[in-house]
């Protein structure tokens, strides 16, 4: 009888086995087409520097918008220096770890472009990418700041905007309803009552993507520590003080909690998720929401008559506006295996003839001192002249953290899933933050 | 002339063990070792820190919740996979005109990929969503419920929709059991006036024993290794409400933590070892003969 669980079992095993290969068979064609294409370009290039090189180029399938691996830019390159760009589009949850575990292997590519306030938490910036101090576009940059970590240069860009965060809203809706911007937590929530009577979401909250749920703390926070407490996120990285003693990050987060307690939010807003936020605007379905003025761009090239603006945070009298650090940069792995023609790239989107029409078409913010800054959206200059000319920006949380976030965000998450309050949010996120900053070994964990 | 007893010569087996060894045994191995390290993304070296990343585990209240929630997955789906998969083989196995279509329905959601399932699952179980409507056009208002972003019924849901999925495949193997069960036994069983449901007890469910127990085997094994359904329908959420091991050992991964991933994946082999190799002996004892 026993014969028949084996007979059973060896039919089972050769069903997996034949569904294991097909799957093998079927997803061959690509991961196989890019090794070869590296593999082919290996053997030529690697000590001449120049034609017939292939160099990798590893992106989030997330970023495969950006303006460095637009195929028209890697086209032109190659025909100018022989050399070609191979994309790696890496699956967008998973790109952090996929570049660690690359990054850990030394199977690194030649260039990645990726956040550089996320790569000094997550990618270990000092031990894996190569220091560009000495590179020639360097002289020319006007803002060096956004670009270095530690007091060096190990990132490539050709803007300069950092995004700014706060509430985007429309402003059709405040003009025909005749609302002003609010300017503290009380006006804001008089505000969401007016939108909420004429009949329209007032904030939409996609909080399955739960980073979305810290839009309004990561500016809050860093707001009310630049206001009260300049040194508080030195203190609480060097573990002098905790999360969960500001009595004003739990009524920060209370405040949040509250706009949606009071019925000014999408009813299910765990199951919605970022993707729909530039569809919700463009039908006019909500007024507001707590994000970066990117989600502006987003809905401008979907409908360019569209009237988005941004204000700060209004937890309490005059916030001032966020500003995440710049993103989008391109790194070179100090064990790239096509350094020289690595840099070349970077070299060649510097030059002023290739950075000015990338510039011009993204309306960025130029970082070249030679290259112009084109004419700004309308949102963007009432950015420039309310915020940014006036010195009305903070950097946000983002930019003090050492460590991993992805924590807090779950923890945010669970605020409103029900699972926790505002203080036992910051309790939690106490525990883990020194559990990783611990693994981390910074001084007083 | 004396003949060999045996077919082929044990050399034949060098192949596939090597195969095993260099992709199975050597990493397991290896896993084993850092999982007493602190191997870290932002270190250079390791160090041995014995039994701390198990210590660890047992004491941070998300790994608990998800070491909980993996066991409510592994017992749930179990139970529902191998009961509905056993009705649907002893319905399916008689004499019906559309069993063969019914059967090929009732298979069919096991070669979906995960990926497909949560897209048309994600929608339906939202509040506003297919299923808490027909729950309202009913007068079963009471039944919908906020099903992947309520805490405390997110890990159920999951597992319904894992079962949903795999139960036909259970279904499939029962079937195969069924089917190798003589006639014979049918007859005389009816002759000796036994009824249904006394016939299933006595001679289906004994000789359908080596069917039983390898599903309980599956399903049990892939309880508790489950990921893809959790990592595609809540991501782990709300919060960490529907973390289980599998997506636990992500976020070690994600955040640098190397050793403990490894740890925690040391713990999850070790856990599946203990609890099904007993089994799989005891059921084995309790198998007859025909």
């Amino acid at each position: 009888m026993k014969q028949k669980t084996r007979k059973i079992a060896a039919g089972l095993l050769g069903g997996l086995v034949a569904v294991s290969l097909a799957a093998c068979g079927g997803g061959n064609a690509s991961p196989g087409a890019s090794t070869a294409a590296g593999g082919g370009g290996g053997d030529t290039g690697s000590s001449s520097g120049g034609s017939g090189t292939t160099i990798e180029l590893a992106i989030s399938k997330s970023s495969q918008d950006s303006a460095f691996v637009q195929q028209d830019l890697l086209d032109a390159f190659e025909k100018e220096t022989g050399i070609k760009v191979n994309l790696q589009l890496l699956p967008a949850e998973q790109t952090a770890t996929v570049l660690q575990t690359k990054l850990a292997v030394d199977e690194t590519p030649d260039i990645i472009q990726y956040n550089l306030a996320s790569a000094t938490t997550d990618l270990n910036l000092e031990r894996n990418f190569e220091i560009l101090d000495d590179e020639p576009w360097v002289s020319r940059l006007e803002n060096k700041e956004v670009l270095s970590a530690y007091g060096h240069v190990y990132s490539f860009h050709v803007s300069q905007d950092t995004g700014m965060q706060g509430v985007v809203y429309n402003k059709d809706i405040f003009d025909e309803l005749g609302l002003s911007i609010p300017n503290n937590f009380e006006e804001f929530l008089a505000v969401c009552e007016k939108i909420k009577a004429a009949g329209i979401t007032p904030v939409f909250m996609p909080y399955k993507d739960n980073w979305a749920a810290n839009v309004w703390p990561a500016a809050a926070f860093a707001d009310y520590a630049d206001k009260n407490e300049p040194d508080l996120f030195e203190k609480i990285n060097s573990n002098q003080k905790k999360w969960s003693d500001v009595p004003a990050f739990a009524d920060i987060l209370q405040q949040q909690y509250e706009v949606y307690e009071k019925g000014y939010t999408n009813g299910d807003l765990l199951s919605d998720s970022y993707d729909m936020a530039v569809g919700k605007f463009l039908n006019k379905e909500v007024a507001m929401m707590f994000m970066g003025d990117w989600l502006i761009q987003n809905v401008a090239e979907n409908d360019p008559n569209m009237r988005l603006g941004l204000f700060p945070i209004p937890y309490t009298q005059d916030a001032k506006l966020g500003a995440s650090p710049l993103g989008g940069q391109l790194f070179i792995p100090k064990k790239a295996k096509h350094m020289a023609e690595a840099k070349k790239f970077l070299d060649y989107v510097a030059r002023k003839d290739v950075a000015q029409p990338i510039v011009d078409k993204q309306k960025y913010v130029s970082i070249f001192s030679d290259v112009t800054t084109p004419e700004l959206p309308e949102y963007k200059q009432e950015i420039v002249d309310n915020y940014i000319t006036p010195k009305k920006t903070v950097l946000t949380v983002d930019a003090h953290m050492l460590v991993d976030r992805s924590e807090l965000y779950r923890l945010l998450q669970d605020e409103f899933a029900g699972g926790l309050d505002a203080q036992g949010v910051l309790t939690a996120w106490d525990e883990k933050f020194a559990q990783l900053m611990k693994d981390k070994e910074v001084e007083g964990f | 002339m004396k003949i060999s007893r045996k077919l082929y010569s044990y050399y034949l087996i060098w192949p596939a063990l090597l195969v095993y060894s260099v992709f199975f045994v050597v990493p397991a191995i290896i896993g084993l070792f850092y999982s007493f390290t602190d191997w870290r993304l932002d270190r250079v070296g390791l160090n041995f820190i014995g039994w701390d990343n198990f210590e660890r585990i047992f004491t941070d209240k998300t790994l608990l919740l998800a070491i909980k929630n993996t066991l409510i997955f592994a017992v749930v789906t179990v139970i529902g996979k191998n009961l509905i998969g056993l009705a649907l083989a002893v319905g399916l196995n008689m004499r019906l005109k559309s069993r063969n279509i019914l059967r090929a329905i009732f298979y069919s959601p096991s070669i979906l990929s995960v990926l497909v399932i949560s897209i048309v699952f994600t929608p339906m179980l939202r509040s506003e969503g297919t299923i808490n409507r027909i729950f309202e056009s009913v007068g079963l208002d009471f039944l919908a419920q906020r099903w992947l972003t309520d805490p405390q019924i997110v890990i159920f849901t999951v597992a319904a929709i894992s079962i949903w999925q795999h139960a036909g495949f259970q279904m499939a193997i029962y079937l195969a059991g069924l089917q190798s069960i003589s006639k014979d036994y049918y007859e005389a069983a009816t002759i000796d006036g036994a009824g249904a449901w006394r016939s299933f007890r006595s001679i289906t469910l004994p000789l359908l024993l080596p069917a039983l127990n390898i599903n309980l085997m599956l399903t049990l094994i892939g309880g508790l290794k489950v990921f893809s359904e959790v990592f595609v329908l809540t991501g782990g959420g709300p919060g960490n409400a529907s973390q289980v091991v599998g997506t636990i050992i992500l976020r070690s991964f994600g955040e640098g933590s190397w050793g403990l991933g490894t740890a925690v994946n040391t713990l999850l082999f070790a856990a599946v070892t203990v609890i099904a190799i007993p089994l799989l002996i005891f059921m084995r004892r309790k198998e007859v003969s025909e």
